[in-house]
Order: structure tokens, then C-alpha cells, then sequence
């Protein structure tokens, strides 16, 4: 506090404090006639001013010199180093003005400014001079928050700057993202934390509070609201919880403090990194994007069943942005809850995780954070360039997912012939295609496996021979199980075959029965059974298929699953057809 | 007359009927019109354009919707019908009929690889 230099003070009080080595110390009380302090301390080579009365209860003095130091527990102590008393005891009427006790702490921190002194304002506002232009008004989290160290006059240092090798810093960021309180009980106890993401101009980090500093700040934090906080515990970021761009992530302690701060004008709202929904196709699987688009279609929630036998509500709406290209998004709980899709809005999502399912496609995690029309500038532009152009694009999914009705602009079509041709399925990465094709031949044996009766557990069980049924997944036993099918067929086309494993769903369609049923009928009438696989041979659908180069002890061979059957669209493959006949002429 | 039963019949649209004069054809369009005396109607095929039917007996019933007919063209371009049947609209689904249309000029354009004048064996 350097502002203390050449402030009038008077001294309310002094208390003189034996030490049982070494000389008594003086404390004091000074006043500036709005608040007292009492950690003033005369240094030694002054206290034979206070011995021998010169500086007395209510005489008035100008502190000189002075020097500040900050104690471990966080207090600060002014021991006064050359002092000038103006008007001795006798000579000061009584007490001046009606000081109240000033409570270090609620001081906002500021920039260390070579402040003119300023008599701190009664609703205790930053004591700084210039830079920073602070509102005047009392701010309301004050009365809120107990302080738990002293304000303090650190300096406000750049997000980008934390390290864990400095200790007194005080950033002043914008609360990105706050997370709801999570608990967890294991074998060492419970706990609670809850985490947030903050932003400066220089960048951003992660803050996580556990237990007791869940208590203390998370009703405090307002995401989108300014912070000053200071005294946070630097550690190398843990990059499978966050995305943001720091190789640092902050602990809140029982030091921190976290105070709210009033001037916003520099801080940004977010840092987002936005990618190109068609240079999705360039990241890896399981990569944490950002991304902005504008939300063309939403589709209704739906509640699904977690393994962890969860329910949540899970929604799905498709994105485009300039790129022209669509991808599918999907958004689950609270989120997928209050989305409003309605006229089509920007929606932004920082930290959303890149699938490669369907291709690729987009799930919001618990951390990410998903915002609707932002203000920022790249939400404008898009929102210029689909009012203008943008909605007329059928645009190109990434996703395949629906191939609506035989296929819309999307579907990748091939031929059988095609997918050897082209070496599909050979990259690092499955390729999806469709194509027409009719089934040649049904493996009736091992279609049907025992499965795990459990719901969500699919997998084999071992058969006990005892009336029991084993689930090494569960690990559990039972006295029954479901049956499932996994279907090997052969489809062929044209031009060319292929051998494809059918799931329990798309099996189910080709045969026309389910899957429980068809396991009692091999069970009791093996004749009806081959019917069964009769019937369905040389039928012709639409396959959805999905092939990838699998390698099994120096094996490589082309795995195609099928994802999904569908009956002919004969119109729709007509066009298609004509379409292709009159392309190929015209070349 | 060829017997319309026992030889291909090429599917044709109104604008080739006077291509194949004197040959049995089939010809698949939407009925527009039944003359009063029900032994002829007209009817318009995908493109839209005109062809009349005329019937050795008259009609006995109400015709309406696509319906297919297979008869012999004559030399004023106009169908002699020796068979024809309705495609049902309200069963399945409807018949796009420019859809076919676009299919009969691929049929007709690219004859070679569509050899269907294999006259069948007597």
C-alpha cells in the first residue's frame, strides 16, 4: 500500500506489545476518518516516539515511510518506518469523524498502479487510479461473499501467464462454463467438486474446486459474469478432462479467493477454435472440436437407457455451416432438454467430441458448452450467409445416418463391384455405402446365439450345464438367457457378391420373424426353422452397409457389416437410374 | 392383324405411335375423356400428349386413373385396343407416369442394350 505514503493518518489507538526477547513493539490503530486499520506497526528506531508519548491516541501524523508486508496467513502489516506527527494528542479535539473498522479482503484486487491516494470509499471499490475504469457502484456480491484472505494489491496477470512456480497472482476472467457439482464415494471417502472454465484475453483454463471450495464458491460463480480470483494451485493439465488450450489447469484451495468484478469491457465472452464442419472429416475419432453452425433441423427427444441403467434425455438436430456440409449433433440431458430449435438459430458448442459414427458426427459432453444465436462474430456472418444463401443448400451430411427413404442428396451409392474396385473399407477409417442388392444365401447355422438376459449386456453366455447360464460381463450368473442372432449372408448384385454379418435388427427384418421366436422354432421344428431362412432368400433391399479391413494374426481381410435393410424404393431407384444411364451417355 | 397375343409388343408413348403403324404396341396413359358412345376415349401419356383408344365393344364400365392398353396402332395413329387393364391407384403405390416415361425414351434410345424383338418361337 504504497498510497500510505504521505497520508494523513490519526492514531485511534497503540497497544504495546512485550516481546520476551528483543525490544516491545508498538501497535497501532490509525484512522483516515472513514476507516480504522490496526495493523500498523512502529518499526523499532521509532518507538521512543510512542515511549515517550509523541505519538499518542488521536494525534494526527503523516507516515513517511513505510513498508508493507503480507503475513503467511494473508494479513497484512504496515510497520510504519518514519513517521512526522502534525498535531500532537493534546492538540486534536477527539476523535475524528466516525471510523468504522476496515475489513481487508473485500478489497477487489487491481492492477499495481501508482495510485494517488484515495481514502477507500465507504462500498469499498478497487483502489486504483487510471487504467482500469471501474464502476462506482456498490457491487452486490459483496455482502455475500466472506472473505477469506485480504484483497490484497497483486497484480492482475494473463490467464496465458499461470504457472505453478508463482503464487501471488490475480486474474480476472469471464466464467465460460461451470459445471454442476458431481459427487463420488469410493472406497477413500466422498467428495464433491464441481469445475469451470475461464477466459481472459489471453486465454483460457480450467478450475475445479473440491469439497469445501464447492461450499464456498459454487453458488458464488455465474457463468458469462467477470471474476477476479487469485491464489488458485497451478498444476499440469489433465488433457482427458478438458480441451482447452493451457498445459496448465487451476485447484481452488483454501487460499483462493474469488470476487466478483463489475468491469467486463475487455474480457471475452468465449475463446472458441472453430473447425470447418467438412474439415471434421480431416480430425481424428474422439478429437474435442468447436464448432458453429446454423441448427437446420431438430428432431423430437428421446429418452434412452444408459449401461449404467441411467435414464437420459438425448435429442438430435443437424448442423451446417459455410462449408456447405451438414453434420449430425447430438445432445443429451439438460441440454438436449431446454434446446429450442425453432428458426433455425446459430448454435455454437465448444468442447463437443468428434465421433466417427456414421462417418462423423458430434455429441456434447458434460463439459461442453453449447450456445444458441452467440454474440459473437463469426454467429453473424453465418446467420448473413444462410439468410442469403445458406438455406437453399440441400448440403452434404457427414453423417450417414438416415438415408431417408432410399437415400437423399447424401447417400454414398455403390455397386458391389465398386466396393472391391475402390478398395473400400481399406483407409484407416470404416466406409459407409449403399447399395441394391439381393440375398443369395442365408447360414442358418449359428445364426442364433445365447446372450445375456441382462438388458443392454449382449453378451455371450456360457452355459453352465447345471440350468445356469454365466455372463462374464456382468458376472453374474443365470438361469436363463435371450437369444440374438448374428446372420451371415451372402448379397450380390450384377456385377459382383459379397458376404456381409447381419446384426439382430437387420436380421430380424430379412427373416421376417424375431429373434426369440425364431430360437424356439430351431428349438421344436427344425423344418419351420429352414422355412423360415427359405423365405428369405432372393429378396432384394436396400443395404446399408459398413466395411473395414480387419487384421487377425497377419490376416487381412474386409469386414462388411450391414447397418441397415431397407425394402426397394422402386421410384426413387428408377431415378437414380435413368439419372446415371443419361450421365453416362452424355460422357 | 399380327396376333397382338403372340408377339412383343413395344411400349410406346403418344409421339411414336405413327412409327409403328400396322404393329402392336402397349401403351400406358391417363384417361382424359370417354366418348358418349363408350367405344373409344382419349388419353394422355407422361409427356402430357394425346392418343385415342377406340374398343370393338363399348365400354361396360366407368374408366378412369392410368390404365394400359395393348392393342394395334393404325394408320391414323390412333390405338385398335384388343386388351387393356387399370392401374389401380388406390391399392399400393400410385403410378408415376412421367417417371415411366423417362424410362420408355431410355428403353427406345438405347434399343441395343434393351433386345426385347426376340419373337418367340412358334
Amino acid at each position: 500500500m504504497d498510497c500510505l505514503d504521505l497520508l494523513p493518518l490519526f492514531v485511534t489507538n497503540i497497544r504495546k506489545i512485550e516481546s520476551g526477547s528483543g525490544p516491545a513493539r508498538f501497535r497501532l490503530m490509525m484512522s483516515d476518518g472513514l476507516h480504522t486499520m490496526s495493523a500498523f506497526m512502529l518499526s523499532t528506531q521509532l518507538n521512543p516516539m510512542a515511549e515517550q508519548n509523541l505519538v499518542a491516541p488521536n494525534c494526527v501524523c503523516l507516515i513517511k515511510k513505510n513498508v508493507t508486508n503480507v503475513l503467511k496467513d494473508g494479513r497484512r502489516v504496515v510497520i510504519i518506518l518514519d513517521m512526522e506527527v502534525l498535531r500532537p494528542a493534546e492538540e486534536v479535539p477527539g476523535k475524528i469523524g466516525d471510523p468504522t473498522p476496515y475489513v481487508e479482503g473485500e478489497l477487489c484486487q487491481t492492477k499495481v498502479a501508482p495510485a494517488p491516494p484515495s481514502a477507500p470509499s465507504r462500498t469499498l471499490q478497487p483502489q486504483n487510479g487510471h487504467s482500469i475504469p471501474v464502476s462506482k457502484g456498490p457491487s452486490r456480491d459483496f455482502a455475500k461473499k466472506a472473505p477469506s484472505t485480504p484483497g490484497g494489491s497483486s497484480k492482475v496477470v494473463p490467464i496465458a501467464s499461470l504457472n505453478p512456480y508463482q503464487s501471488k497472482w490475480t486474474v480476472r476472467a469471464r466464467v465460460t462454463n461451470k459445471s454442476g457439482i458431481r459427487t463420488w464415494s469410493n472406497s477413500r471417502g466422498d467428495g464433491k467438486l464441481f469445475s469451470m472454465e475461464i477466459v481472459d484475453e489471453s486465454g483460457e483454463i480450467r478450475v475445479t474446486g473440491f469439497n469445501q471450495e464447492v461450499d464456498k464458491f459454487f453458488s458464488l460463480i455465474e457463468p458469462g459474469k467477470v471474476y477476479y480470483i487469485s491464489k488458485g494451485t497451478l498444476k499440469i493439465a489433465n488433457k482427458q478432462y478438458t480441451s482447452l488450450k493451457n498445459d496448465y489447469e487451476m485447484t481452488l484451495n483454501g487460499e483462493s479467493t474469488i470476487i466478483p468484478c463489475e468491469d467486463t469491457q475487455d474480457v471475452p465472452m468465449v475463446q472458441c477454435n472453430f473447425v470447418s464442419i467438412s474439415d471434421l472429416e480431416t480430425r481424428d475419432k474422439d478429437a474435442i472440436v468447436d464448432v458453429i453452425g446454423v441448427c437446420r433441423s431438430v428432431e423430437d427427444i428421446t429418452r434412452i437407457t444408459t449401461k449404467s441403467s441411467r435414464e437420459v434425455s438425448k435429442r438430435t438436430l443437424s448442423l451446417m455451416d459455410m462449408s456447405g456440409k451438414v453434420i449430425t449433433v447430438t445432445l443429451w440431458g439438460e441440454e438436449a432438454e431446454k434446446f429450442d430449435g425453432t428458426g433455425q438459430p446459430i448454435m455454437a458448442i465448444k468442447g463437443a467430441r468428434l465421433s466417427d459414427f456414421g462417418g462423423r458426427s458430434l455429441s456434447a459432453l458434460f463439459s461442453s458448452t453449447v450456445m444458441i444465436n452467440p454474440d459473437i462474430p463469426e454467429a453473424y456472418k453465418l446467420r448473413g450467409w444462410y439468410d442469403k444463401e445458406g438455406h437453399a443448400l440441400d448440403g452434404q451430411s457427414m453423417t450417414e445416418l438416415k438415408s431417408g427413404g432410399g437415400g437423399g442428396v447424401n447417400t454414398n451409392w455403390k455397386t458391389l463391384m465398386d466396393v472391391k474396385m475402390e478398395h473400400l473399407g481399406h483407409g484407416d477409417k470404416a466406409d459407409y455405402f449403399s447399395c441394391v442388392a439381393t440375398i443369395v444365401y442365408l447360414k442358418k447355422e449359428n445364426s442364433l446365439y445365447q446372450a445375456c438376459p441382462s438388458q443392454d449386456c449382449n453378451k455371450k453366455v456360457v452355459d453352465q450345464h447345471n440350468g445356469m447360464f454365466r455372463c462374464e460381463k456382468c458376472d453374474k450368473e443365470f438361469p436363463n438367457f435371450k437369444y440374438r442372432l448374428i446372420l451371415s449372408a451372402n448379397i450380390a448384385d450384377f456385377g459382383d457378391n459379397q458376404w456381409v454379418t447381419c446384426f439382430q435388427e437387420s436380421a430380424e427384418t430379412i427373416l421376417g420373424q424375431n429373434a426369440a421366436y425364431l430360437g424356439q422354432l430351431k428349438d421344436s421344428n427344425e423344418a419351420a426353422f429352414e422355412e423360415v431362412f427359405q423365405q428369405a432368400n432372393f429378396k432384394t433391399y436396400i443395404f446399408r452397409n459398413r466395411v473395414k479391413l480387419e487384421t487377425y494374426n497377419d490376416e487381412s481381410r474386409i469386414k462388411a457389416t450391414v447397418m441397415d435393410v431397407k425394402p426397394v424404393d422402386h421410384k426413387e431407384y428408377s431415378k437414380r437410374l435413368i439419372m446415371n444411364i443419361r450421365k453416362l451417355s452424355a460422357q | 392383324m399380327a396376333n397382338v397375343y403372340e408377339s412383343p409388343k413395344a411400349r410406346v408413348n403418344s409421339s411414336m405411335l405413327p412409327q409403328y403403324a400396322g404393329r402392336p404396341v402397349c401403351l400406358v396413359g391417363r384417361v382424359e375423356k370417354v366418348h358418349p358412345t363408350g367405344k373409344s376415349f382419349f388419353v394422355s401419356d407422361g409427356e402430357g400428349k394425346p392418343a385415342t383408344v377406340e374398343l370393338n365393344e363399348p365400354l361396360e364400365e366407368e374408366l378412369s386413373g392410368v390404365i394400359e392398353v395393348v392393342g394395334t396402332v393404325t394408320n391414323k395413329g390412333t390405338v385398335i385396343a384388343t386388351t387393356y387393364h387399370i392401374l389401380r391407384e388406390d391399392k399400393g403405390t400410385s403410378f408415376d407416369l412421367e417417371l415411366y416415361n423417362e424410362a420408355l425414351k431410355i428403353v427406345h434410345d438405347f434399343s441395343q442394350y434393351y433386345p426385347f424383338e426376340v419373337s418367340m418361337s412358334a
